[in-house]
């Protein structure tokens, strides 16, 4: 059924008995008409309603569920990796109903159409969009209950609705006040209501107010559940031994040690290695050790090193064979070029290094099937179960956890489907553990890039040519590969093969994956301007890492900015605020975070740089405060001035900045995964190092005052951090440090 | 057969001698607070007491506890009856991710036991072994400067924690 008959259906629902509208309602996925999230995928299959909308309680959408002990159940659409939106969604529910978050019982959803994500149609958390997507749509939904509940207790009670409160769970009637529960049944049965007024931000309790996240109780005291934490009679643990190189099979191997340890159930080759299934882990650690594997490694990649990769992009760079043109603009050069800039930035392979190792958990029971995973999709989780362990998606139930991290790297489950392929060969439940090891080795990887810009500055100091080239691999055609199976589970492999392949050529020849070079043509003015894209890819696999493209962009575009700034003696902030005239919301940010550079260099020999850039529709300007000793670089203090719309939840926005100006200074100081021979050399925190508390900075949040739509969080604090740091090296050292991570010499 | 105090309780396991401790608190006596983060002592998520000492779970072979107590997160407070630490940690919303602060607020634990007046670069020499991917160091620095900064009796339970017993569930 197309989106078109499904909205046609829609109209004809008004000729249908209230009940049964309802009904075809919720099993088409248009619950909460009104909402934006209103036509989902499910009218085109045959799943159930995503709630169990079972007698005595009041289920208005496929969010809330109240019951008649007037609980109120929120079952949240996203999943929480750390990023807050466990807290920020609540919030948002927790606005329009006047209850505060902590008495909003929080469910982690299974699978369900339902729960897909308006912006991408998949049930997917990424993109820093969790908030952006459903600021409304969530806000809706709870009016819309609110507004049902008030007019049945109105009716029960005598009285006009809007006579009635809904506060805290409670219908409050002048001095009297009853349990929302004991309305669930009668608005249940009301007619639905779809456009329920929202409150106007003068009313907002929570939204945009300090208040702690809900769940830091269960996060402090080890009690928040994690996929790795599941557990049940008989769960077997399992280790898989991949291929060193990635796309290896499995040529042969010898069992035979790995067998002799003592709780090694069986040793299992599998679509993607060889596997140890044991009582415990340690034994299947211990065991995988020991076998003997002869890899078929792809002839490709054998030589591939990241000097290799790095000669090849640089050969790649300086020849316009096969270059595609992604934004141009034929505009004559109108400025005399005072100043001139050509310059390469290089970003390595990155590891996204989560502090919960992949793992996954499946249980089969006749022709159905448990799985338990923290992810970025709980889709990908029923999918992997469905392709490998031949078990139909609708008798597949996800049971969603806590993400110890996610930064990109859970949108893949390939480790479900390993639990779900040995689940099905033993008949046990099956957990499999990825070491921290094969975490590092054997997963995806923040691609490597080689930026050239190549701009001029007139004598206004205005840049009035901007040309930006970008080589390095596509991460959307690797993404086909990895996702196809897990939505279409039926489709042969050797479909998804052709259709990678498709995507790969496409990708690598007249369809620019917008992902490879966001942030290179956005945020300044540039009038003359060009963006050209070179794919090169080795076969390195590749995914988003936490800010995507931009993670490399900006310390190319805050770099060449700074650069042309130094050379004209032009005040960087002033430079950049020159050339911001169409991004005036960026242009605010630096302005405010210009006041603090400008105060110029702090204490004896600390120096400052400054980076901007717009991302994920936010804008974020920094000040790093660095200190260069015996080549040794040591950022003191941060400061960070963010534009992201509404703040719902100030803490986490803080937070979110915070923690990801760390991550991006573990990127800037010490991230680099190196290949050898076309396997990752890198291993564990000791050769990938991570930053620590003694080498953390200071940061300073400041948020802008803001009645715009919210914007991305997650994200944005990542990518100026890189070049402000490499910009105050500048100013420390005159080292012009053009390779992450800096290195001085 | 190792026997040692797990929580404040006596127990024993027989898993074989070079298994690491982490997994036997975790998977045999179903604590699942302490987490598996390196499998080689690197980045502290797996952090717990042996003796009121912070050490690293996942590399220390469970032979080396016979006869020694055994403190793990669930021993230092639960969400009823949550450590000061646990609170602090609570009421400034720290964690993010929130999978490495087990291991954190252990290690906090066993160096205000050890030293309830510590100054921040102490603070931070002792966290060191700890890695936060989501970066929330700031908070946790802060939340440890503030519950050493509370009064003497407030800070009790700092210095002179009982663990309590933990139920081993089936």
């Amino acid at each position: 059924m197309s989106m078109t008959d499904s909205l046609q259906e829609t109209k004809v629902d008004a000729l249908l008995s209230n009940a049964s509208r309802r009904e075809f309602l919720r099993r088409s996925g248009i619950v909460g008409g009104g909402l934006i999230v209103g036509v989902s995928l499910s009218s085109c299959s045959d799943v159930g309603p995503a709630i169990d909308a079972s007698k005595g309680k009041f289920t208005p959408n496929a969010f809330l569920q109240i019951s008649s002990d007037g609980v109120i159940n929120f079952h949240n659409p996203r999943d929480e990796m750390g990023q807050g939106v466990y807290m920020g969604l609540t919030t948002l529910i927790a606005e329009e109903l006047n209850t505060h978050p902590d008495k909003i019982n929080v469910v982690i959803v299974d699978a369900h159409p339902d729960y897909a994500a308006p912006s991408s149609g998949f049930q997917a958390t990424g993109g820093s969009g969790s908030i952006r997507d459903h600021y409304l749509p969530l806000r809706q939904a709870a009016a819309n209950a609110r507004e049902l509940l008030l007019q049945a207790a109105g009716t029960s009670l005598g009285v006009a609705a809007d006579k009635l409160r809904l506060q805290d769970a409670r219908i409050l009637h002048g001095s009297k006040d009853y349990s929302i529960g004991q309305f669930a049944d009668a608005a249940e049965a009301l007619p639905l209501q779809n456009d329920a007024a929202l409150k106007s931000p003068g009313q907002f309790l929570f939204i945009g107010k300090e208040i702690p996240r809900i769940d830091a109780i269960a996060k402090s005291t080890g009690t928040a559940p994690y996929g790795i934490d599941a557990d049940m009679e008989n769960l077997h643990r399992a280790v898989v031994r991949h291929s060193p190189v990635p796309g290896g099979k499995v040529k042969s191997f010898d069992a035979s040690k790995a067998k002799a340890v003592p709780g090694v159930v069986d040793v299992i080759e599998i679509h993607t290695g060889v596997a140890v299934v044991a009582e415990h882990y340690w034994p299947a650690k211990k065991a995988a050790a020991l076998i003997d594997v002869e890899w078929d490694s792809p002839k490709e990649l054998s030589g591939v090193s990241s000097a290799s990769i790095r000669a090849d992009y640089e050969a790649a760079m300086r020849s316009d064979e096969g270059e595609v043109y992604v934004e141009t603009n034929d505009a004559p050069d109108t400025g005399a070029a005072e100043y001139t800039l050509e310059a390469d930035y290089w970003s390595p392979y990155l590891s996204h290094s989560p502090m919960e190792p992949m793992n996954g958990t499946v249980r089969i029971q006749g022709d159905t099937a448990e799985a338990w995973a923290g992810s970025q999709g709980p889709i990908t989780v029923q999918g992997m179960v469905t392709r490998y362990a031949g078990i139909d998606a609708d008798k597949v139930t996800v049971h969603g956890l806590f993400s110890g991290g996610g930064f990109g790297r859970r949108a893949y489950v390939t480790h479900v489907g390993e639990a779900a392929a040995l689940a099905r060969i033993t008949g046990l439940p099956i957990q499999v553990v990825w070491s921290r090891e094969t975490d590092t080795q054997n997963g995806w990887f923040r691609p490597a890039s080689l930026v050239n810009i190549k701009a001029s500055l007139d004598s206004d100091g205005i840049i009035n040519d901007w040309q930006a080239k970008r080589v390095g691999a596509n991460i959307t055609p690797e993404m086909v590969a990895q996702i196809m199976p897990v939505v279409l589970p039926s489709v042969p492999q050797g479909v998804v093969n052709v259709a990678s392949g498709v995507a790969r050529s496409a990708h690598d020849g007249w369809i620019v994956d917008h992902s490879s070079l966001e942030g290179l043509y956005d945020d300044y003015d540039w009038p003359n301007k060009r963006i050209i894209h070179k794919s090169v890819n080795h076969g390195i696999p590749t995914l988003f890492w936490r800010s995507v493209g931009h993670s490399y962009t900006a310390f190319a575009k805050e770099c060449a900015v700074d650069e042309l700034a130094l050379q004209a003696n032009i005040d960087p902030i002033e430079l950049r605020l020159r050339n911001c005239r169409n991004n005036p919301r960026l242009a605010n940010v630096i302005r405010r975070a210009g006041e603090v550079y400008s105060k110029g260099d702090t204490e004896n020999s600390r120096f400052l740089g400054f980076a901007a850039h717009t991302s994920f529709q936010s804008h974020v300007a920094q000040v790093a405060e660095v200190s260069v000793a015996n080549n040794d670089i040591r950022v003191h203090k941060v400061t960070c001035v963010v534009d992201c719309g509404v703040a719902v939840n100030p803490q986490i926005v803080r937070d979110q900045m915070s923690g990801a100006i760390m991550f991006g200074l573990t990127a800037a100081l010490y991230g680099e995964i190196d290949i050898v021979n076309g396997a990752v050399k890198q291993s564990n925190f000791h050769d990938y190092p991570i930053l620590r508390m003694t080498e953390a900075p200071e940061v300073d949040v400041i948020i802008i005052d803001s009645a715009e739509a919210p914007t991305g969080v997650g994200e944005p604090g990542l990518p100026p951090i890189g070049p402000a740091v490499a910009n105050a090296v500048f100013r420390a050292t005159g080292q012009r440090l053009r390779d992450m991570p800096l290195r001085l010499a | 057969m190792i026997r040692f105090t797990l929580n404040g309780q006596a127990v024993s396991s027989d898993v074989s001698d070079d298994t690491p401790l982490l997994w036997v608190v975790r998977d045999e006596f179903k604590l699942k607070g302490s987490k598996f983060g390196c499998g080689a002592g690197l980045c502290g998520a797996c952090t717990l007491h042996i003796d009121g000492k912070a050490q690293r779970s996942c590399v220390l072979p469970i032979s080396v506890v016979a006869g020694k107590a055994v403190t793990t997160i669930e021993g230092l407070g639960s969400p009823q009856e949550m450590h000061p630490l646990q609170k602090r940690w609570a009421e400034l919303g720290v964690p993010q991710c929130g999978y490495c602060q087990s291991g954190q607020i252990m290690s906090a634990a066993a160096l205000l036991s050890a030293n309830s007046e510590p100054t921040e670069e102490q603070v931070e020499q002792a966290m060191a072994g700890n890695i936060c991917r989501c970066g929330c160091y700031p908070g946790i620095k802060q939340a440890i400067m503030d519950v050493a900064k509370l009064s003497v009796t407030e800070n009790e339970a700092v210095a002179y924690y009982t663990p309590k017993s933990h139920e081993r569930e089936a």
